[in-house]
């Protein structure tokens, strides 16, 4: 057997065994790595409307075409009454899609919480959009008028700080809330008629 | 060579970062915040004890001319499989490291100690060698995340550290802030050691 053919023999073995290693591990990560998603996805539903109990998915199909970027909406119940909603939420942001959730209340009409689930945004600049110091600003914002991002200490009431260095990261997240805020506004408020 | 002279190799003598100046890609990205730099750092020194070790049991049977394709498929296979076991068993140190591990595959470190040290020698003195460069790249990234994120934060590992009347200079953490940093730190060390490009 001639020296190339042995090489490439070899090489084969090598990128098979690979393939093998890969296809086992998946094989066997699969399975946990989507419970770990599902148990953080409903955890996160939590997070942000700690009201709610259980999550009724909300059939948003119609308007899919106004507003792309939600993809899901919970209605959020505690035993026989509805407290919120929470929206999953994809923004273009500066490394590539953010995923969020954004909880409003119904009785009091302000955001009761954000979190940012997925992100490739830059670390140490965008990627502090995820962090709960600088979420926890949006939490009992009134959900009347769309929210603006403003550099340095916010002074009225929809306004919240952007994150330094990361304009288009900032302009992300705001983008999805405002989305949730007008939806809300436009669609679920008062328990939902316009659905 | 004694195994603690391999070790310290790594540390100081042949400090990748400072000394060997590999792998700047994750090293200019990664040290805006000091915290990175110990997670990146950990996270390469266990592939690369990893790759390390499995590279140097199969010297004998990688073909000379083709190995740098086979030890990219071992190095990249062993951080995949890594990165799934962790996401999958261990979701919250995945959820804090998850966004380095894709981003050892392209640390020339790695292969660079596959090349020149793990193909040459034995098993021991292997694994010993990706430790301590492994060791000696995470206190070079420390080093590097601690400087810039004092100065361009103000904070050291998340805590603030300066008094409130410094402003800091965002230009620290941005990557201009990187590439200042580390040509004044390797310029520091270059003075301090002594060693300046004599050949």
């Amino acid at each position: 057997m001639s020296d190339s053919v042995k090489m490439v023999i070899k090489l084969f073995i090598i990128t098979a065994v690979a393939a093998l290693a890969l296809g086992v591990t998946h094989a066997v990560t699969q399975e946990p790595i989507r419970q770990q998603n599902e148990q953080a996805a409903i955890e996160s539903r939590k997070a942000v409307l700690p009201d709610g109990e259980q999550f009724n998915t909300v059939d948003i199909s119609q308007y899919q075409n106004e507003y792309p970027g939600i993809v899901e909406v919970y209605e959020g119940r505690a035993g026989d009454t509805g407290v919120g909603y929470v929206f999953k939420i994809v923004s273009k942001g500066y490394g590539g899609d953010m995923e969020l959730y954004v909880g409003i209340s119904a009785s009091e009409a302000k955001l009761t919480g954000i979190t940012v689930v997925n992100h490739s945004e830059t670390p140490g600049l965008g990627a502090k959009a995820a962090d709960p110091e600088y979420l926890e600003q949006f939490i009992g914002k009134p959900v009347e008028n769309p929210l603006n991002a403003v550099n340095g200490e916010p002074t009225k009431d929809e306004e919240v700080e952007a994150i330094t260095g990361a304009t288009i990261t900032s302009k992300a997240i705001i983008e999805g809330i405002n989305d949730a805020i007008t939806l809300y506004n436009q669609v679920l408020k008062d328990g939902g008629e316009g659905r | 060579m004694k195994i603690s002279k391999v070790f310290f190799n790594g540390v100081l003598k042949e400090n990748p970062t400072f000394r060997l100046v590999l792998g700047m890609c994750p090293t200019l990205a990664l040290t805006t915040r000091a915290i990175n730099g110990i997670g990146m750092g950990l996270a390469t020194t266990f592939v690369l004890v990893g790759s390390n070790l499995v590279i140097c049991l199969l010297k004998n049977f990688i073909p000379s001319k083709v190995r740098i394709p086979a030890y990219v498929v071992i190095i990249a296979t062993f951080v995949t499989i890594v990165d799934m076991v962790m996401q999958a068993f261990v979701p919250a140190l995945y959820e804090s490291l998850g966004i380095y591990i894709p981003l050892i595959v392209v640390n020339c470190i790695i292969l660079a100690r596959a090349e020149s040290f793990a193909s040459k020698n034995s098993i021991l003195p292997s694994i010993v060698d990706g430790l301590g460069m492994g060791i000696g790249f995470t206190l070079a990234l420390l080093l590097l995340g601690s400087i810039r994120e004092i100065l361009g934060a103000g904070t050291w590992f998340g805590m603030p550290v300066v008094p409130g009347s410094f402003n800091p200079a965002v230009i620290m953490i941005l990557p201009p802030g990187g590439f200042i940093t580390l040509g004044l730190v390797l310029g520091l060390l270059n003075k301090l050691t002594g060693e300046t490009e004599q050949s």
